[in-house]
């Protein structure tokens, strides 16, 4: 039934999928206010869920296709032509449609974004139900829903474009959601900047991609896109320096090179797309904005900067893997870009003490932890971590709001009720977040069999074992002599050496949060007996604005405990753990050999892996098999160090050996306390750089645009009027004095001779016509011997022949009748061979 | 009745039926027009109700979207959301459309009514009594909307490549002149802007200008007469005169309405434009006296003067005085700052013509004249000038608008950053940068309108336009705010409003351009860094505004947005998203008018010799094949030839 109503090449569900929350949105946010909380809610988890049910019906729809005809197969839908634009020489015009697509990939996404995304929805009714402006954040969450969909689903760069920034957008707007907090709004528009400049990188990227493939789509850049490593014209070269590959003979000449700099563009296009991806999957440079973004409320912390938007770098990895992996150059920038993210982050949580900041700082970690795995040819591996990882992290942050929930019971304060040093012990208070949150521990340390083991451990496994090089190698050094980079041979070893640490890191960061925020004991305030706190008064809104400041309560005074959250906030987070843990059996790669992950998206990657004929861009060392098991101990061992190391600390010693190292090394704690001051850095360079040199041009307009050359132009006019206003005086002997001055220059000038002479040519014969004047006689000298020919006379013409390559000089004297003599030369020069002016007709004509 | 006593209640479950009845209107919607969309061709009853239920439902829906207010605000708003919808469905290119036998019948003197409306308008204001404002503003906003609806009328003739609604007769029949004016593709959206613009800023102004109302008047209808006789002259003494005569109203209005140092900056304005059209003036009489030397008659028609070939050194002088002068005109770094000055002075409505549509006169010019009339030159300083867009345009512009501390000063700049886009676009000379420039030219015209007409609201209430005086907004004036953010990230170049479309296609055909050689890359890049600068400055501004704590005691207290004011920004708000979801509605129209500026103007620098210039003695060209057929000099003075084109 669905294929007849809705057929693979005009798959309209897709619609239905994308408006739905679109719907939503449109409806909270222009009727949110008046329509109250109940509606509110109805209309954003129905838009949500029915999305998510129309998803499932479509994922169902492509795994009947992909089980009856196998190979690659994809549901399409154009809605309409969007725009167009044109294509490299030649490639003419590209139509670029509203069209989506959904193929194996990116159906794992939808469902992930639709049902996590519900999930989410769900909890988010209760836990933003205090606020005022309920309407307004569902209004932004199903946006985003929107957005993301239009991302993932999106057929061509530009339509992932507009999700791209569209779930920018739904960040920043996010993020200050509580606006009156200038923190807050501050963090979104850095998190907008931050995004805007990876932007700037797909932009680029983009305008790359239709230049040299002449397409935008997936299919046409799949199809164009062997010709930007393989082919070793200078076309296919990107001249970095000196640009466009010029030659500059002018003042800054010495700053060019003897050789071009030039990049292939698969490696130019690579570097651009991936300066997008580490926009918005915060990394290294980019990645500063990703922990600020925690000012916005926690379920938005959940569902876009962990589980959903922050992944749309890995997506888009995967998505375009076969321009990717063109550029040996571009994986490893990936693979260290990711490595080092990994590894900056997870020391930058170590000591983290707000919970959000910690689950902020492992997310970045742990994006890093994908990178590596695309980075390295290991797309379903990096790909798997997504969808491990967006359980549970979500499920983290979900707990992490849970548990704020709770503290905001007594302690008003944004950033003290994030404090773990106020909770401790909440495991007999909140039992549902603590079990919960102990399963999604265990995945993200990679507990043996949980989640995150198994896709972590594909990509350390795949890390170890794999080597991106340039499938066209052989071609390129054969035809074209040309040198081709690869990555040194200790780099695997190298990045699994670092991805241990950095996991080790994670173990013990995550458990050193578990135990301070529900073990030991309770830090908060002086909790009574329940019984004693039965009748409060019930919650009015909470209104975050800046006048509205809650009355700090003296904690001392006992207070009723901690409380668990209602059900709307805990199913999710139950259901969440259970993914966390059972999510993992989808790829349990050292166990079986029975992957359905794997197996699902392998003809999604089918191509990328045999692109250049050979032995394709990812080589895999011969002993891979019998590594397998011994390379899963170095992710096992990470795990049982790390989470040893963190009971030892916090659960045996009660925190006092981290105690006793801040102590012994205050400056490297103070620094990592401080994130490495990578922010004061930037502000320092970066942003200091940009600052002054907006200073300067705000000050060179004002002073030297338009003070000296527009002020100065008119100030030379109006002195201009000065001078000559100086003689209209009125005075009459001025005036005259002025006569006579002119009428001696006319004089001057009527008794100088002015000889000049008019020259025509005919093959070589030149004919000299000297112009007349009152009383001249004239003089030649036509045979440029320096000797006058004849006396003065009144001959007026004179023929010269000049042979071709000749020159000849004739001179021509002029008396006038005050006996006054002036003279010309003139230099007649015959080119070697006379050049044919071809005016052709009908020039503009052209159709 | 029973139902009075609905008290509403916090929670008003009662809403929960119009939002799901909404809901069920729209998914019918959606089936419906499934339905009525595959049947091939259906009854006429059911092309009917397919053709009038979007209309009902976007009207229906637009009446509801005001927060408050009668039917006075629900019911413009609700024909505007129709009007919307009418204009997606009328305009929109199927596959299956088939070209019709008949063409509707073009007529002749339709661009002389629209010039001619605005211009008899503003002579009939001068024999209204000054005692009386309200019959003042109603008939000059009834000529206004009466232009704009005789204006729409434009749209429905299939564009293509040639020039449309060609009206050519001979004015002063000694010297050459002619009153020759036609509309192609290029002309259409520009002169539509007007039309629309014009009698918006003009509602909009009603509610702040309160002195001197006949005089307003006069100026706005004389301006608006002279703007789109500007944009469809093909006579080039015509258009100067057209492109002076905008002049004076315009430094009437910043003169008399505007702020401390309008005098000042009215001067400024009219002595750097003047300075540009006068040097143009002396290259028009050039071109006219070289033709008449060559032909023994002198013409100042645009299809004659094309055809006179110059050699180089002629032609660069020539070009440089056009250019000079469309270029102060855009503005373009560094005759660029009379621009801050005069926005800055210019009363609300003077700020969002001139950026709306004078501005366009500067790059309307250079893409129809320097283009056309210079190619060879166009051509050879393409890449140089495109530098300037880009480094002097989009970056600096950029820079110096996020250090602003005048929000309107501020806009300005970044109108400088835009107007880098455009010139970029036009440099280019690719088809997909030269529609996305034109495209541009639009997409400024409405997110610029509708960030002046938000300013202006802001400066009515306060006095002041200094970003330090503001903060906190979003707090009493939330749809001021929500109007400010979407009208932000139109500016912006926001995906799915109308700035991306216009941004994304001048990168793109900036990237292949084979015009600017080396640096096609680079240009392409430095335009895209301009992506990351907007957002820095617009949303600076933004966060300063909006956000925080409110800190000035005055700004507690501030009304959000009356009737008059949501009622201007509307269509503004409406075009921001229709032109973003559907650029082709604009692109189709004009994409023949600028193949065929692009093919000429590649055509005769391919055609000319040497270093791809020509050197050769003046001499003539044939006429063009597009060119319609000139008139006879006929005894009647004004006999009309018709063109046929």
């Amino acid at each position: 039934m669905i294929e007849t109503l809705f057929p693979a090449n005009d798959f309209s569900l897709i619609g239905i999928i994308l408006a739905l929350p679109l719907l939503g949105a449109f409806v909270n946010g222009i009727w949110g206010r008046r329509l109250g909380k109940e509606a509110v809610k109805l209309m954003a988890l129905a838009a949500i869920g029915a999305s998510f049910v129309c998803a499932i019906i479509a994922f169902l729809a492509l795994d009947k296709m992909v089980s009856r005809e196998h190979g690659y197969q994809r549901l399409t839908w154009t809605a309409y032509e969007w725009m167009h634009t044109v294509g490299g020489r030649g490639a003419g015009n590209v139509a670029i449609d509203a069209k989506f697509s959904i193929d194996a990939l990116n159906a794992v996404m939808m469902l992930i974004v639709t049902g996590v995304g519900f999930l989410i929805h769900l909890y988010a009714s209760s836990y933003m139900g205090k606020d005022k402006a309920y309407w307004r954040f569902f209004t932004y969450l199903n946006l985003f829903i929107f957005s993301m969909l239009v991302l993932i689903l999106g057929d061509n760069l530009p339509v992932l474009f507009v999700g791209w920034e569209g779930v920018g957008l739904c960040s920043y707007l996010l993020i200050g959601f509580w606006y009156e907090g200038l923190p807050n709004a501050a963090a979104g528009k850095k998190a907008f900047i931050a995004n805007r400049i990876g932007d700037f990188g797909l932009i680029c990227g983009m305008f790359l991609l239709v230049h040299y493939t002449g397409a935008l789509d997936w299919t046409g850049i799949k199809n164009g896109a062997d010709i930007l490593a393989s082919n070793p014209s200078d076309y296919y070269q990107i001249h970095v320096w000196p640009i466009g590959g010029g030659t500059y003979t002018g003042a800054l000449a010495f700053l060019q090179p003897k050789s071009p700099i030039t990049i292939t563009a698969a490696t130019a296009i690579g570097l651009a797309l991936f300066l997008g991806c580490a926009g918005k999957s915060a990394q290294i440079p980019l990645y500063v904005w990703l922990p600020d973004a925690m000012a916005g409320p926690t379920p938005v912390s959940a569902l876009i900067h962990a589980a959903t938007m922050v992944t749309a770098g890995i997506y888009l990895v995967c998505r375009l893997s076969f321009v990717f992996v063109l550029s040996p150059f571009v994986m490893t920038t990936i693979v260290v870009t990711g490595a080092a993210t990994a590894i900056l982050a997870a020391t930058i949580a170590l000591v983290q003490n707000d919970i959000k900041k910690v689950l902020a700082y492992s997310t970045v970690s742990q994006l890093g932890f994908m990178f590596v795995g695309v980075g390295v040819g290991a797309f379903t591996a990096g790909f798997f971590h997504v969808f491990t990882h967006a359980f549970f992290k979500a499920c983290l942050f979900l707990g992490a709001g849970s548990v704020i929930h709770a503290m905001h019971g007594r302690i008003h304060d944004d950033v003290k009720s994030q404090d773990m040093r106020f909770m401790g012990g909440l495991k007999k208070y909140m039992p549902f977040t603590y079990w919960t949150f102990l399963t999604a521990t265990l995945a993200i340390a990679g507990a043996p069999l949980f989640s995150g083991f198994f896709s972590k451990d594909e990509i350390l496994f795949k890390a170890f074992v794999s080597k991106s090089v340039n499938p066209f190698a052989e071609q390129l050094s054969s035809k074209a002599g040309a040198t081709v980079w690869a990555p040194p041979a200790w780099f695997g070893q190298a990045v699994f050496v670092v991805m241990v640490i950095a996991a080790t890191m994670t173990a013990f960061y995550m458990f050193r949060c578990f135990f301070l925020t529900f073990h030991g004991n309770f830090r908060g305030w002086e909790v009574g007996r329940a019984s004693a706190f039965r009748s409060l008064p019930a919650d009015e809104e909470v209104d975050h604005d800046g006048d509205h400041h809650h009355e700090e309560e003296d904690l001392t005074v006992p207070g009723p405990p901690p409380h668990e959250s209602p059900w709307q906030m805990t199913v999710p987070l139950i259901v969440l753990a259970a993914f966390s843990f059972a999510a993992g059996f989808l790829n349990p790669a050292p166990l079986t050999h029975t992957l359905p992950m794997e197996h699902w998206l392998q003809p999604v990657f089918e191509g990328t892996f045999k692109i250049g004929g050979g032995a394709g861009p990812i080589l895999t060392r011969a002993d891979a098999q019998k590594l397998e098991w011994p390379l899963a101990f170095g992710g096992i061992a990470a795990f049982a160090i790390g989470t040893g190391i963190a009971y030892w600390m916090y659960m045996m010693k009660d925190g006092a050996p981290a105690r006793e190292l801040a102590a012994k090394a205050p400056k490297l704690h103070q620094l990592l306390l401080d994130k490495w001051r990578i922010d004061e850095l930037y502000e320092k360079t970066i942003l200091a750089a940009v600052d002054a040199l907006a200073d300067t041009m705000a000050q060179v307009d004002r002073y030297i645009i338009d003070g000296v050359l527009a002020r100065g132009s008119s100030l030379l006019v109006a002195a201009l009027g000065h001078i000559l206003r100086a003689f209209q005086n009125g005075v009459v002997h001025v005036y005259a004095l002025a006569m006579v001055v002119g009428l001696a220059a006319f004089a001057w000038h009527f008794t100088t001779p002015h000889p000049d002479a008019t020259m025509t040519e005919a093959s070589g014969d030149y004919t000299l016509e000297a112009g007349p004047g009152m009383g001249y006689s004239f003089r030649w000298d036509a045979d440029g011997d320096g000797k006058a020919d004849s006396d003065f006379g009144t001959q007026t013409t004179v023929k010269v022949h000049v042979d071709p390559g000749k020159s000849q000089a004739v001179t021509l004297e002029v008396k006038n009748a005050f006996g006054r003599v002036g003279a010309k030369r003139f230099n007649l020069a015959r080119p070697e061979k006379a050049k044919v002016l071809d005016v052709g007709t009908g020039m503009m004509g052209g159709q | 009745m029973a139902t009075r006593d609905v008290t509403p209640s916090p929670a008003q479950p009662a809403w929960v039926i119009p939002a799901l009845s909404t809901l069920g209107v729209l998914a019918a919607l959606f089936a419906g027009l499934h339905l009525f969309g595959r049947a091939e061709g259906g009854f006429a009853l059911s092309r009917a109700i397919g053709w009038a239920v979007p209309l009902l439902v976007a009207a229906a829906v637009g009446a509801f979207v005001p927060t408050q207010g009668g039917l006075k605000t629900r019911l413009p708003i609700a024909v505007m959301a129709a009007l919307a919808v009418l204009m997606i469905t009328a305009l929109w290119v199927s596959d299956s459309a088939e070209i019709p036998d008949e063409l509707p019948k073009e007529p002749k003197t339709l661009l002389s009514w629209l010039i001619g409306l605005p211009i008899a308008g503003a002579i009939a204001i001068l024999f209204l009594p000054r005692q009386a404002p309200r019959v003042l503003q109603w008939t000059t906003l009834g000529t206004m909307l009466a232009t704009l609806a005789a204006s729409t009328a434009l749209l429905r003739i299939p564009m293509g490549r040639e020039f449309h609604f060609n009206q050519d007769f001979v004015w002063l029949e000694s010297l050459g002149i002619r009153y020759h004016v036609a509309l192609d593709g290029l002309s259409l959206w520009l002169v539509l802007l007007t039309t629309l613009t014009v009698p918006i800023a003009t509602y909009a102004s009603f509610g702040s200008i309160q002195s001197r109302m006949k005089d307003w008047c006069f100026s706005l209808l004389l301006l608006e007469g002279a703007m789109i006789g500007a944009f469809v002259s093909l006579d080039l003494f015509l258009f100067y005169v057209f492109w002076e005569l905008m002049l004076v109203p315009m430094y009437v209005m910043i003169g008399i309405w505007g702020g401390t140092n309008r005098i000042k900056a009215a001067i400024k304005f009219f002595l750097y434009t003047m300075f540009g059209s006068v040097l143009m003036l002396g290259a028009i009489l050039y071109l006219a006296y070289t033709y008449s030397k060559l032909t023994g008659s002198m013409s100042f028609d645009y299809f004659d003067l094309q055809r006179v070939l110059v050699p180089r050194n002629v032609q660069i002088w020539l070009f440089a005085a056009f250019t000079l002068s469309f270029v102060i005109k855009v503005p373009m770094f560094p005759v660029h700052t009379w621009l801050p000055d005069a926005h800055t002075e210019a009363p609300t409505a003077g700020s969002v013509i001139l950026a709306a549509v004078m501005l366009k006169l500067g790059t309307y010019g250079y893409m129809r004249f320097c283009l056309g009339l210079f190619p060879e030159s166009s051509g050879e300083f393409a890449a140089n000038l495109a530098g300037v867009a880009v480094l002097g345009g989009i970056v600096y512009g950029a820079l110096c608008a996020w250090k602003q501390d005048d929000v309107k000063r501020l806009v300005a700049y970044s109108s400088v950053a835009h107007l880098g886009y455009v010139m970029l676009g036009v440099f280019a000379a690719t088809q997909s940068s030269m529609e996305g420039a034109v495209l541009q030219m639009i997409n400024h015209g409405i997110s610029t309108g509708a960030l002046f007409l938000l300013v202006g609201v802001i400066y009515d209430r306060r006095h002041t336009r200094m970003l330090d005086q503001f903060g906190g907004l979003a707090k009493v004036m939330p749809v001021y705010a929500a109007l400010f953010v979407v009208a932000t990230l139109a500016s912006v170049g926001l995906p799915l409003t109308n700035g991306f479309a216009g941004e994304f296609m001048v990168i793109t055909g900036t990237a292949v351009s084979s015009r600017l050689g080396h640096f096609a890359g680079i240009q392409a890049v430095g335009a895209a860094i301009g992506v990351i600068l907007g957002a820095l400055y617009m949303l600076g501004v933004v966060q300063k505004m909006f956000f925080g704590p409110i800190t000035k005691d005055e700004n507690r207290h501030l009304d959000d947005m009356t009737r008059r004011e949501v009622l201007a920004l509307t269509p503004f708000v409406i075009l921001i998203f229709v032109i973003g979801l559907f650029p082709n509605l604009l692109l189709n129209p004009m994409a023949g008018a600028v193949t065929r500026i692009r093919t000429d103007f590649e055509a005769r620098i391919q055609s000319s010799p040497g270093p791809r210039y020509y050197t050769g003695p003046i001499k003539m060209l044939p006429r063009r094949p597009e060119a319609p057929a000139a008139p006879v000099p006929a005894p009647a003075k004004n006999a009309e030839v018709g063109g046929g084109s």
